[in-house]
């Protein structure tokens, strides 16, 4: 425990504003509950999960839920404060950027130009941050959360790749927030990306310590259990896969011997509802964007659209930590429209 | 038979003690029948000598009471308590007696390797030996045996001792008790030369070897006339002893015990008052031959008893303070041990002989 | 080797020698006449303690807040909070485990725990020397046979004894808590969730909070002058925003 400042004796106030309330004389859960979970709107972003001050809300089964929440709610309002989704504003296109490029990392190898982990680990060369949250997977491509608490920690990098899979990335966020130095540089997805702007909005501390957001291109997440039960019917192997990703259309999973492919619309099925309703596939909201499509083979397509982002892609580019290819904003329209036909699911 | 009986009754009645003390009690008694023939035998000289006075009796009292006195007193100059929970508010005063009780119903253990005869044998055939030098030492004029060569008989009873005890450690079979008899060994060897020749110089000096006469003869104590002889002899005296500074073969906290490292039991109770014994034996030696024996202001009602009260007195003092030594000094290595045997202690004896014929052919 | 030093035996004389002689014999004899004894004679005669002495640890419910202070502090994890039946947590001690350093009778922010000049607690079994609250509120079962208190005194010269025809008192009155000037301050007051759980863990009032539902503003205040400085909200909140800070009189 830090000593601040001393300080008189007296009463220090504050006040602290709590959102209107949908349904009135309701727990504000339960107004999360019918606004957003029941609507199948959720997109498991889990933004509400990590900031529930007792902890109670957990993700069961990929689905958000709180038990006895009639008991135990201290009906703060965090969650809906929070919720990306509460107050819906559907974001799509590729959204403003200071410039649209490619990178491939000479540090680290990926599946295509492992540009994340590279914005990551320069940002924390540069002293921006201190610690920084992945998506780390398994041989099993099950995916568990990765948090980068040093730059020693290098020698065991997360295995790099797009995972179609969630993550619990933002309840890790809350803990590096609460014992980093510098800052916290942080890997999501678009809705991820959404939420962590939404803490940012409400609450200073987290405006303060996430210095650096980096966002993924995304078409759509599916939950392991299921996801993993249809490839294995496909004859996908997990241990020979090597990447897996959407290519016009079709998923394609690499293996060692052999490639299989079919139509992303044959997953429709078993495709979550959240994601069903999601139209942002460049993570509008970020510092920086990154994925593989877009450029070439080997590269990530790299979308600069914050003075952050361009200070660490300058940074990079100094240090000769990458190497930088050329992007194609044209190649995206195909997925970004695909993505943003989805608009007319959402019933608000 | 019966002129046998009163022959034997008139040698006892021609050398009694008189006590005038106790005299109206045995008059008193000699009304019992056969109750004069019993007290003639008590207190005949000889028998007296060995039973009572300096013999078995106050011996006896001697060996159960000098650990006891020992160890209070050696923890009083050492700021501790010493014996004390048994009987608390008399300080502990018969711990040697539930000690040896101890040692009494104790297991007496011999080990495989042992000569299972001579390992039991031993201890007794020692603590015998070890009472033999009684004989010879007068207590005032109570002696059992009066001879014109009682210091050399003493002498040469007295090196019998440390072949007992070598026979304790080679009758072990044990290579600790082996190390511990060698030890033992070679202090003896360093111990003895000296001893017999600081006594040499009183014989020299007193110009006769009968203790009786050496002690009733001393107008002035031998330790003022050859002081350097009574020296040397005190401190062989603590070699032979085996007490502190000099506890070279027993040496508790390295070797255990030394020769007797391997017994247990009524055994080992016997062993352990071996020094004791021997201490009391040396002691009265050296009352006769240092502080005049028996001399001292003569007690009426005492009669006979005054000398034997006096010797017991100077005695217990000696024995004390060969005791108290070990709260005074460490101990010495072997070799220190050995070098002080063998050099200056050699040396002191040599010059106390000197001393002795110098005063007699002053004198 | 080069830099060893070679130890020398001090060089005597004669005259130095016999003087150490009879300085030690002296002292033998004196000490024989008049000795001094160092030893306490234990459970007929009781060592005076001060009143800081670390024995066994008394607990008073009434005045503990379940800060869990003691718990946290204990270097030997043997200080273990239990639910009791009014929903409170109190400590129990593993005395198998305890080493007395009474970090937690100094770490008590409400002087709940309190020292004892009781030393000698036998048991029966290791399972026993888990000792429960209850246990902890009274002191254990004590037969005195001691008549005498021992002192050991430092003089110029040397240490003694003193012995007194009085018994040492046992319990000791417990020392009021160190007043730290503390307080409980919000340092980033953006960042509240208006969660209460200051307003619920705190003991002495300090902290509170009143929703207004016409402007949908929640009004949280913490009271300095209430405030004791235990930190039991600084420790639960959820955003870690609340700090202790000192105060300037």
């Amino acid at each position: 425990m830090k000593m601040a400042a001393e300080t008189k004796v007296g009463e220090a106030e504050w006040e602290v504003k709590i959102p209107e309330k949908k349904l009135k004389d309701r727990l504000f859960f339960e107004n999360l509950k019918a606004m957003v979970i029941d609507t199948q709107l959720c997109s498991r972003c889990l933004t509400c999960v990590s900031i529930c001050p007792g902890g109670l809300l957990v993700n069961e089964e990929d689905v958000v839920d709180f038990p006895d929440f009639e008991d135990k709610c201290l009906d703060c309002g965090a969650c809906v404060r929070v919720c990306p989704r509460y107050d819906y504003k559907p974001k799509s296109g590729l959204g403003d950027y200071i410039e649209f490029t490619a990178g491939q990392s000479k540090r680290f190898k990926g599946q295509d130009g492992a540009m994340g982990t590279e914005f990551i680990f320069s940002a924390m060369d540069m002293g921006l941050i201190d610690r920084g949250i992945f998506v780390d997977r398994d041989e099993q491509w099950r995916t568990s959360v990765f948090h980068v608490r040093g730059k020693e920690q290098l020698e065991k990098l997360p295995l790099g790749g797009t995972k179609y899979v969630f993550a619990d990335i933002l309840p890790e966020l809350k803990k590096a927030v609460t014992f980093t130095k510098k800052g916290v540089g942080v890997v999501g997805t678009p809705c991820m990306v959404s939420g962590v702007r939404k803490l940012q909005e409400e609450f200073p501390i987290f405006k303060e310590k996430v210095k650096l957001v980096v966002g993924l291109f995304c078409t759509e997440n599916y939950h392991y259990a299921e996801v993993s039960k249809y490839l294995i019917g496909k004859g996908v192997d997990f241990s020979k896969l090597i990447k897996t990703d959407i290519i016009k259309g079709k998923f394609v999973a690499t293996m060692t011997d052999k490639e299989v492919k079919f139509k992303v619309a044959k997953l429709d099925d078993i495709l979550p509802s959240g994601c069903s309703r999601c139209t942002d596939f460049t993570a509008v909201e970020s510092d920086v964007s990154v994925g593989s499509v877009g450029s070439a083979a080997g590269f990530s397509t790299t979308v600069v659209r914050t003075e952050t982002g361009k200070e660490v892609w300058d940074y990079i580019k100094k240090m000769g930590n990458a190497e930088v290819g050329e992007g194609k904003v044209e190649e995206l329209d195909f997925l970004i429209n695909h993505k943003k036909e989805r608009e007319k699911n959402i019933q608000l | 038979m019966m002129e046998m009986i009163n022959g034997l009754m008139n040698t006892m009645l021609s050398n009694q003690v008189s006590i005038p003390l106790i005299e109206p009690m045995l008059d008193m008694l000699q009304g019992i029948p056969m109750m004069g023939y019993m007290i003639a035998l008590v207190l005949w000289k000889p028998f007296f000598a060995i039973v009572i006075c300096p013999g078995l009796t106050v011996g006896g009292v001697s060996l159960l009471f000098f650990p006891w006195i020992e160890r209070k007193l050696c923890a009083r100059i050492q700021w501790r308590v010493g014996p004390h929970e048994i009987v608390w508010w008399l300080g502990g005063v018969i711990q040697i007696l539930a000690d040896t009780l101890r040692f009494l119903f104790q297991e007496v253990i011999v080990h495989k390797d042992a000569h299972k005869r001579y390992f039991l044998q031993f201890p007794f055939l020692t603590f015998i030996a070890f009472l033999l030098p009684l004989l010879f030492i007068p207590a005032g004029n109570i002696v059992a045996i009066k001879t014109p060569y009682g210091l050399q008989i003493v002498l040469l009873l007295l090196c019998l001792f440390p072949l007992f005890v070598m026979g304790l450690g080679w009758a072990s079979n044990s290579r600790f008790a082996y190390i511990g008899t060698v030890r033992e060994a070679f202090v003896y060897f360093a111990e003895e030369v000296p001893f017999i020749i600081a006594a040499l110089a009183m014989i020299i000096l007193y110009k006769t070897s009968d203790l009786t006469l050496m002690a009733s003869e001393q107008c002035i104590p031998g330790i003022i006339l050859n002081p350097i002889a009574a020296l040397t002899f005190f401190i062989a005296a603590a070699m032979a002893t085996s007490r502190m500074p000099f506890e070279i073969a027993e040496s508790d906290q390295e070797l255990c015990a030394g020769p007797h490292v391997e017994y247990s039991g009524i055994a080992f109770g016997l062993i352990y008052v071996l020094c004791y014994e021997k201490g009391y034996i040396i002691s009265g030696l050296m009352t006769v031959l240092f502080l005049g024996g028996g001399a001292g202001p003569a007690i009426p009602y005492l009669g006979d008893l005054s000398g034997a009260f006096w010797f017991i007195l100077k005695t217990y003092f000696v024995m004390t303070t060969l005791f108290v030594l070990r709260t005074i000094y460490p101990r010495y290595r072997l070799d220190q041990g050995l070098k002080i045997g063998w050099s200056p202690m050699l040396i002191m004896a040599l010059i106390a002989l000197a001393v002795s014929l110098v005063e007699v052919a002053v004198i | 080797m080069s830099g060893m030093k070679k130890v020398v035996a001090p060089e005597y004389n004669l005259s130095d020698k016999i003087k150490t002689h009879a300085y030690a014999i002296g002292t033998a004899m004196e000490e024989s006449v008049y000795p001094h004894t160092a030893t306490v004679l234990y459970p007929r005669e009781k060592k005076k303690m001060p009143d800081n002495f670390r024995g066994y640890i008394l607990f008073d419910p009434d005045k503990c807040i379940s800060c869990f202070n003691c718990s946290f502090v204990c270097p030997a994890n043997a200080i273990r909070m239990k639910e009791a039946p009014n929903n409170r947590y109190y400590p129990t001690i593993d005395y198998g485990k305890c080493i007395f350093c009474h970090f937690c009778i100094d770490s008590c922010s409400g002087g709940a725990l309190r020292t004892t000049k009781i030393h000698d607690v036998a048991y029966k079994d290791v399972d026993e020397m888990f000792t429960s609250t209850e246990e902890m509120i009274e002191p254990p079962e004590i037969i005195r046979e001691d008549k005498k208190s021992v002192e050991y005194v430092i003089d110029e010269t040397d240490l003694h004894l003193k012995r007194k025809k009085e018994r040492d008192g046992l319990f000791v009155e417990a020392v009021p808590p160190v007043e730290i000037p503390m307080v409980s301050q919000c340092v980033d007051r953006g960042s509240c969730l208006a969660c209460k759980i200051c307003e619920r863990v705190c003991e002495s009032g300090a902290a509170s909070s009143v929703v207004e539902e016409a402007t949908m503003t929640v009004k949280m205040a913490i009271d300095a002058e209430k405030c004791t400085g235990c930190g039991l909200c600084v420790k639960e909140c959820s955003m870690q925003i609340l700090r202790l800070v000192r105060v300037r009189k």
